[in-house]
């Protein structure tokens, strides 16, 4: 079929920047949970940083999705109705008025989203709490970080196993974008809270550097997953479908992809880690490294967005 | 589940009138649209909000670009077997019917949108005015009382067919076996196999060459095939990162890991 035929969701920008952002909170709920449990005293100040941005990110998550809804009234039906018809699907559990289908990543995406946030909102009211001089729920902490850090590699990767189950050319044969979107979701959780501890200043400079080593291998993640995406879009051999991947590689999306997601949101940062400029984790750099990869993050999702959209 | 329900397009009798088209709109109240001038009899261009039969023409030409043969085709909702749509819909409002049919229902529907790019055929359509998806239901309302669609009753070359799926399937076999004697050597069915692509169409076609000729695709595929191993693929990745975050954080070297 000519890609003409087929149809977009035309999902806009509000929903590149809610993938973006829950993206960015469940990297930096898992940076923070891993950290805490190594060594929780060492890294206190990437474990309070990592809570406050994964609660403070995932906020407008919701409300930018029930914004772009047709019906915004009806965003609860994304969850329950209160008559479930019978046959909505192969995957579909429904429990009462309460329904979850397996194979739809919307319908899970919906209920992690409401997972993680509990549980980014009861470690960031833990941690809130510890600074103003009380004492920590350490298994309220353990656990809720726990359970908060799968939920929050959910959140970070099923956007694009969402875009992998659309019919888009570009999408249908593409196989990493979940895998992608993951770990974009690691680098730019990471560079957030070395952006915000880098402007803050004071903090251990040892557990920054090792922060920005941690990140600058999930931006190597980044490059392999963005390749192997090219790679199985291209091998999936049909016309449509190289058709869509010119239009990101080498049409009216390629500037941004190879300047903006490439050079800018990943070379360039890699560039400055290997140079060593953040090895001894001198602030400014840290902090142009992680704005730029916070920008490339974006860039990336958004641009991949637009393109396999397009029509 | 009641017996299976489908709808039978034999393109060999279309003689694109539209008629189809026009019962269509009347009978579901669809309102006007601007035409869309696409350079040939069709219109529109895809199917929208407010058009859901919608007769396709396709001019295929041979190696020189010289026109060959003259194609046209009503097309439709095919309320597949494994539809692409309902298994997307994360609210439930799309659902199957007793008949087989693939509905959505409009006062569930919350206009995500997600089934609009899951269709394999580009069916469903968003309607700015209702912010829900809509998309042909076979006349649901129709067939209900016995009536059949409102397309297939105004065709007047009956190129448009309804009845029990396994009985239009068995005349839609015996029609291609008469056009091959007749000469049209590429006679051939579109989803009428309920083991084939998307576990049949409950809409198939009757087609006198390759499925590309009309814009559909060789082998439509159901895009929720999919998460399985992209998920997998993702897990796969969380793992890199979460064992990378413990190389990175790992207290090796002062305090005794303090």
């Amino acid at each position: 079929m000519g890609p003409g035929l087929l149809k977009s969701a035309d999902w806009p920008l509000l929903i590149d920047l809610y993938f973006f952002l829950g993206g960015l909170a469940g990297g930096a709920f898992v940076i923070a949970t891993i950290a805490s449990l190594l060594d929780a005293r060492r890294y206190r100040d990437i474990v309070r940083m990592g809570y406050y941005i994964a609660f403070l990110a995932i906020i407008p998550g919701p409300i930018l999705l029930i914004v772009d809804l047709g019906v915004p009234t009806r965003f609860l039906h994304m969850m329950m109705v209160s008559k479930p018809s019978l046959e909505i699907g192969m995957s579909a559990l429904t429990v009462g008025p309460f329904h979850l289908k397996l194979l739809s990543p919307m319908s899970a995406g919906a209920w992690a989203l409401l997972g993680f946030s509990v549980c980014a909102f009861l470690v960031a009211l833990d941690v809130f709490l510890e600074d103003r001089g009380g004492r920590s729920m350490r298994i309220l902490r353990l656990v809720a970080g726990v359970i908060g850090g799968f939920f929050g590699f959910f959140l970070a990767a099923y956007p694009g196993v969402l875009l992998g189950a659309t019919a888009r050319p570009l999408f249908i044969s593409a196989h990493w974008l979940g895998a992608l979107f993951l770990v974009v979701g690691a680098s730019s959780g990471g560079a957030a809270i070395a952006l915000i501890l880098s402007l803050l200043g004071g903090q251990a400079r040892e557990s920054l550097s090792r922060l920005m080593r941690f990140t600058a291998f999930a931006l190597v993640l980044q490059l392999a997953a963005l390749v192997l995406f090219i790679i199985a879009v291209q091998m999936s051999g049909s016309t449509g479908i190289a058709q869509a991947l010119a239009k990101l590689l080498a049409g009216p999306y390629s500037l941004t992809f190879w300047l903006g997601a490439v050079v800018v949101g990943i070379v360039v940062p890699l560039a400055l880690q290997l140079g060593g400029g953040i090895k001894k984790a001198a602030p400014g750099m840290t902090a142009l490294a992680s704005a730029l990869i916070l920008i490339g993050g974006f860039l990336v999702k958004y641009v991949i967005i637009a393109a396999g959209q397009a029509t | 589940m009641a017996r299976t329900l489908a709808m039978f397009t034999d393109v060999s009798l279309c003689i694109g009138c539209r008629a189809c088209q026009v019962a269509c709109k009347q009978w579901n109240q669809l309102a006007p649209e601007e035409p869309e001038w696409t350079g040939s009899y069709q219109n529109h261009a895809h199917f929208t909000d407010k058009t859901y039969r919608l007769v396709r023409f396709f001019e295929e030409t041979d190696a020189k670009g010289q026109m060959k043969q003259w194609h046209m085709m009503s097309d439709v909702c095919k309320h597949c077997a494994q539809a692409g749509c309902l298994e997307a819909c994360p609210t439930g409002a799309i659902y199957r019917t007793e008949y087989g049919t693939v509905n959505i229902n409009q006062d569930i529907c919350n206009g995500c949108r997600y089934c609009v790019s899951a269709c394999p055929f580009g069916v469903v359509a968003f309607n700015h005015d209702t912010g829900t998806a809509t998309k042909c239901t076979f006349c649901n309302d129709r067939i209900h009382n016995g009536l059949g669609p409102a397309c297939a009753k105004a065709c007047p070359t009956e190129s448009i067919r309804f009845g029990f799926r396994d009985e239009l399937a068995g005349k839609a076999k015996q029609r291609v076996e008469e056009l091959k004697k007749l000469g049209y050597k590429d006679a051939q069915l579109y989803g009428e196999d309920t083991n084939g692509a998307l576990g049949g169409l409950n809409a198939f076609f009757l087609l006198l060459g390759k499925p590309s000729i009309y814009g559909l695709p060789d082998k439509p595929k159901l895009p929720q095939r999919n998460v399985i191993a992209d998920s997998l693929l993702s897990i796969g990745s969380a793992l890199l990162v979460g064992l990378g975050a413990l190389v990175a954080f790992r207290s090796r070297d002062d305090k005794g890991g303090a």
